[in-house]
């Protein structure tokens, strides 16, 4: 038992290592070349008198070599500055990431559900009928989808469900936004996600509204993973049915459906649940392209703005945060592995 | 010559039988043809492409006839304008009055080629700095795994992105760009095969024969390895094809009206219902090819499986 | 299914099988003509080098072909029925109980994820007669024990009349299982229902697979080389258990091994494969005294003899035929000293010799 902690411990002294790792090269990458967005910006207004300007360029190092500069961004962070945006009506940086992170978990809740229940079974059936019609048919289906260049699949499905169901009568999707502008700030804000909020505050129509308007966005980017899941599945499926306990399994006489659901699946899902988990992790750093596209007021558009505009702070946060998780969803995922697998031990 | 074959008889005779009895296992599957044959189309496409099409055409633009469509065989509905003259341009036009399908034509070329170049200077880089890692061992390996894990901690585009816009938006910048987040993958496969070839007794063997470490190293370990960086090359492909377009489509080609795939297709993003075409047809271009090479890629790891082998 | 058995009857009849396999590099001639007979109560051992055709008739037998098998011709009789009549559905009613088969290596063969206890549920759950008469014996406070029920043919209770509640179920089949534990000797039954396959040693998990195979109560008893993964401390131990067994159960037991000393230990009588073909099969102590068949011959000088030391081991010349193109005639001709013209056109059939000894050979 020591010796997990022991492991556990050791991870996480490394993830702080990532950590740092990032930051070095995006503040050098932000800071380091000259640029057409001054980082001195993030930390002044244009009201503040010259003098007020000296103090703070001295309190945030901006008049000592880039190195030095590193060391005194650390002691902002540790105090929580971390500067304002400018571009964004001068709010904090701070403000403008966690007010948008709350959108781009719901998305990613959504996106994560269909992909696991398409894909699944998808998988599933392909390693079942191996090398038969219904195999190549998911094979086709889960390569297109890995194949799909992200903005393509949304604007399609914007193109069909959006303009073309409503010039052919039928009731259409949204295409833009999490929820509908005139339902905007009608319900109070508890965990900043639309659907969970519309549900607390028992307003089933802004619950429904914020719904709909998830449908496309999180349908556009599970196409394109759940073909990778379908792919893994079926790989870890036919790799379990070769195994001689599969075998002794039909030998016992068990009906092929047990022997499938108990027997193979458990084995097998191993590797998808951890698969999707990590999946889960990459699309909590938002997924920039879908989110452009469908104007989804999440952490990754915004980003994209960041980085047009040069918030190298931002950007900062930004990959920080994401970091952390993709390393501690990798985290998460290998601790998992020793309870999904009772022969694995520490 | 000669001498080089001279007593690798055997050695050619199995790899020679391998590769048979690959290609057998490749021709039971119809979709690995497809996509062997999809492939070598686009190749072959990227080759010639410069000679069906006019390069020239590129810079003439016409804005009169911008954002059009008169291909008789399909319309998009009422947003779209309609074309008149004798012309027929078969994808619509696009922002610049250019014809589509020929602007289309003269991009395959530029992305095929980018596609090559990124995926096989990232597997060098990768493979090379990967085996050593995984065979020297100790400090080396652990300094290398630290760095590739800052890298894989980075969400998808963003380093890119962030690369791409402090260094200005040249070809080789995105080039290099997206080869920084393309490049660990190379690392982790190729650590991973060398460490599970070095504990096998060959190794062992041919370390009492006296052979030095680069000559095992680059002699045995890696040729035994390559198989599933094969794979990984060709899978690739299609990954970077759609990484770098997609870099291009948010605005980091360097002009604006340069013919690549995801270029095209940032034009129409203003235009999504009145000009579909603009975003279709190049993003449909961009699907094919990566699904060629991703067909071929996970046929290639079926067929490469060294359990399949009997 | 009979009460009274008769010790000489035929249990089961293999006659002509062929099955052949398609691969890449050709058509594998696997059975080429197996003909074998079990008879009730006994323990047949079926032995012969790798590649001879061992596993593939127990594959038939159980009906656990692979898909690229299948059978040329040949008839498998069980109780008057020919099993490579069955369909797929009928073939798994009998696995479930009627054959019986324990595997080589217990590790591969168990499921890693599940406990001993459910891969050991499971089988009961098929048996839903043995369960409901479970049942109604531990409603009425009698003590249940699994030895009781091995004899047993039919049972006193119609099952579809039993009505018991899934709880009562579970308990009765918890029962159960603990009870066959410790008719394997293992050792803290309900401890080790609740282990997984890695916690337990390779004896523990033989035996576990052993009582698998019992709980279906079989008629056949196949057991698939099941000393060959252990080492010989431990196979002592098995071969010990399986003899205690044998008197406790009703079936015949066909023993796969490709070691002779294992076969002359446990079994009643042998019968020796080459090629796809049964070549002699006979009493054990018969086939130690006075092997006919050439192959046997030479197998047993091959066997170093502790009483006679000798500078060279004896092999046998040449190796394994390859099965896609194999000798024509008899399989064995090429290596046999005795070879004449005739064993290279026509295989020749088993025919009894002498009493109770059959050969498959022109010598005789």
């Amino acid at each position: 038992m020591v010796k997990f902690y022991q492991y556990i411990i050791r991870r996480l002294i490394l993830m702080i290592f990532v950590l740092f790792g990032v930051s070095l090269i995006v503040f050098y990458l932000g800071r380091g070349f000259p640029s057409a967005f001054d980082p001195l910006a993030q930390y002044i207004t244009p009201k503040m008198p010259p003098a007020v300007r000296e103090q703070i360029i001295k309190e945030h190092g901006f008049d000592q070599p880039l190195a030095v500069q590193y060391f005194f961004w650390i002691r902002d962070v540790f105090n929580g500055n971390w500067g304002f945006s400018n571009w964004a009506n001068g709010l904090p940086v701070t403000e403008v990431f966690f007010s948008r992170f709350p959108y781009t978990v719901e998305l990613s809740i959504a996106a994560v559900i269909l992909t696991f229940v398409i894909g699944l079974p998808l998988g599933i059936i392909s390693a079942l009928r191996n090398n038969k019609l219904p195999d190549h048919i998911s094979r086709i289906i889960a390569l297109t989808g890995y194949s799909t260049p992200a903005y393509w699949f949304g604007y399609l499905l914007q193109l069909v469900f959006f303009y073309y169901f409503a010039l052919w009568g039928l009731p259409s999707l949204p295409s833009r936004g999490a929820i509908s502008d005139a339902l905007i700030g009608t319900v109070p804000a508890v965990t900043g996600i639309p659907v969970l909020d519309g549900l607390i505050a028992g307003n089933l129509n802004y619950a429904g509204d914020a719904f709909v308007h998830l449908i496309l966005p999180a349908f556009s980017l599970a196409f394109i993973s759940l073909g990778y899941l379908a792919r893994i599945v079926r790989a870890s499926m036919l790799e379990v049915l070769r195994q001689d306990y599969i075998t002794m399994a039909r030998s016992k006489g068990l009906k092929e459906r047990v022997v499938i659901y108990r027997h193979a699946l458990k084995n097998a899902l191993i590797p998808a649940a951890t698969l999707t988990g990590l999946f889960f992790a990459g699309l909590l750093g938002g997924a920039l392209i879908t989110e452009f596209v469908f104007s989804w007021p999440g952490v990754g558009r915004v980003s994209l703005l960041a980085v047009y505009q040069g918030d190298s702070n931002f950007l900062l946060l930004y990959s920080l945060t994401t970091a952390a998780i993709i390393v501690l969803a990798n985290l998460i995922v290998d601790v998992l592995y020793v309870f999904l697998d009772p022969r694995i031990k520490y | 010559m000669k001498r080089f074959f001279k007593g690798r008889s055997g050695e050619l005779a199995a790899r020679w039988a391998d590769l048979r009895f690959a290609l057998y296992l490749m021709r039971r599957n119809p979709l690995v043809l497809v996509g062997s044959a999809l492939s070598i189309f686009f190749i072959v496409l990227a080759l010639v492409a410069n000679l069906i099409v006019d390069p020239a055409l590129a810079d003439q633009f016409k804005f009169a006839q911008s954002y059009g469509w008169n291909n008789p065989l399909f319309s998009w509905g009422p947003g779209t304008a309609s074309l008149g003259g004798k012309e027929v341009f078969y994808l619509g036009t696009d922002g610049y009055g250019r014809d589509l399908l020929k602007m289309i034509i003269l991009a395959i070329p530029l992305d095929i080629g980018l596609a090559f170049f990124i995926t096989l200077s990232a597997a060098a880089f990768g493979i090379t700095i990967g085996a050593l890692a995984g065979y020297a061992g100790g400090v080396i390996d652990e300094a290398v795994l630290r760095i590739t894990d800052i890298f894989f901690a980075f969400p998808g585009l963003l380093l890119a992105l962030v690369f791409a816009a402090v260094f200005g938006r040249t070809i080789t910048n995105l080039a290099f760009a997206v080869l920084l987040v393309w490049w660990p993958t190379y690392v982790r496969l190729m650590r991973g095969q060398v460490l599970a070839e070095k504990e096998k007794t060959y190794v062992e063997a041919l370390k009492a024969l006296g052979a030095g470490h680069f000559r095992t190293l680059f002699r045995h370990i890696i040729p035994n390895s390559i198989y599933p960086i094969l794979v990984q090359m060709t899978l690739d492909l299609g990954g970077v094809i759609l990484t770098f377009s997609a870099l291009m489509f948010l605005g980091f080609s360097p002009s604006p009206a340069l013919p690549e795939l995801g270029n095209l297709a940032s034009d129409g993003i203003a235009h999504v219902f009145t000009a579909p075409w603009l975003i279709f047809f190049p993003g449909l271009t961009i699907l094919i090819i990566a699904l060629a090479f991703n067909l071929l890629g996970d046929g290639l790891r079926d067929v490469l499986d060294p359990r399949l082998r009997r | 299914m009979n009460d009274q058995a008769n010790e000489n009857e035929t249990v089961l009849e293999i006659r002509n099988l062929k099955v052949n396999f398609h691969t890449y590099r050709g058509e594998v001639k696997a059975l080429n003509g197996v003909d074998l007979k079990l008879r009730t109560k006994e323990v047949l051992a079926l032995v012969g080098e790798s590649g001879c055709g061992k596993s593939v008739t127990v594959q038939t037998l159980i009906g656990l072909l692979p898909e690229n098998a299948f059978v040329l011709e040949g008839e498998m009789i069980l109780n008057g029925k020919d099993l490579l009549k069955n369909t797929k559905e009928e073939m798994r009613v009998l696995r479930s109980h009627t054959l019986a088969i324990v595997f080589q290596d217990p590790m591969t063969f168990l499921n890693p994820v599940l406990t001993i206890g459910t891969q050991l549920e499971e089988v009961f759950t098929l048996q839903k007669d043995l369960l409901a008469e479970a049942t109604t014996i531990e409603k009425s406070k009698r003590e249940l024990k699994f030895a009781d029920f091995i004899k047993r043919e039919s049972f006193e209770t119609p099952h579809k009349n039993v009505k018991a509640s899934r709880r009562e179920i579970k308990k009765v089949t918890k029962k159960l299982c603990a009870d066959i534990l410790s008719l394997v000797k293992l050792p803290d039954p309900e401890r080790i229902l609740k282990q997984y396959p890695f916690e337990l040693s390779g004896g523990m998990r033989q035996r576990a697979m052993i009582a698998m195979a019992l709980a279906r109560r079989p008629s056949i008893f196949i057991a698939d080389e099941i000393t060959t993964a252990l080492d010989v401390t431990i196979q002592a131990q098995i071969l010990h258990l399986l003899k205690e067994l044998r008197d406790k159960i009703d079936a015949s037991t066909l023993m796969i091994t490709h070691d002779l000393s294992v076969a002359a230990e446990t079994a009643d009588r042998i019968a020796v494969m080459y090629g796809g073909n049964v070549v002699e099969v006979t009493f054990t102590p018969d086939l130690f005294k006075k092997p006919l068949h050439p192959y046997t011959q030479m197998l047993l000088n091959a066997i170093p003899n502790i009483a006679k030391p000798t500078d060279r081991l004896e092999s046998i010349p040449g190796t394994v035929p390859e099965m896609i193109n194999p000798p024509f005639g008899c399989r064995f001709h090429p290596r046999c000293k005795y070879a004449m013209d005739v064993c290279t056109k026509e295989r020749p059939k088993l025919e009894e010799v002498e009493k109770g000894h059959e050969v498959a050979c022109y010598l005789y």
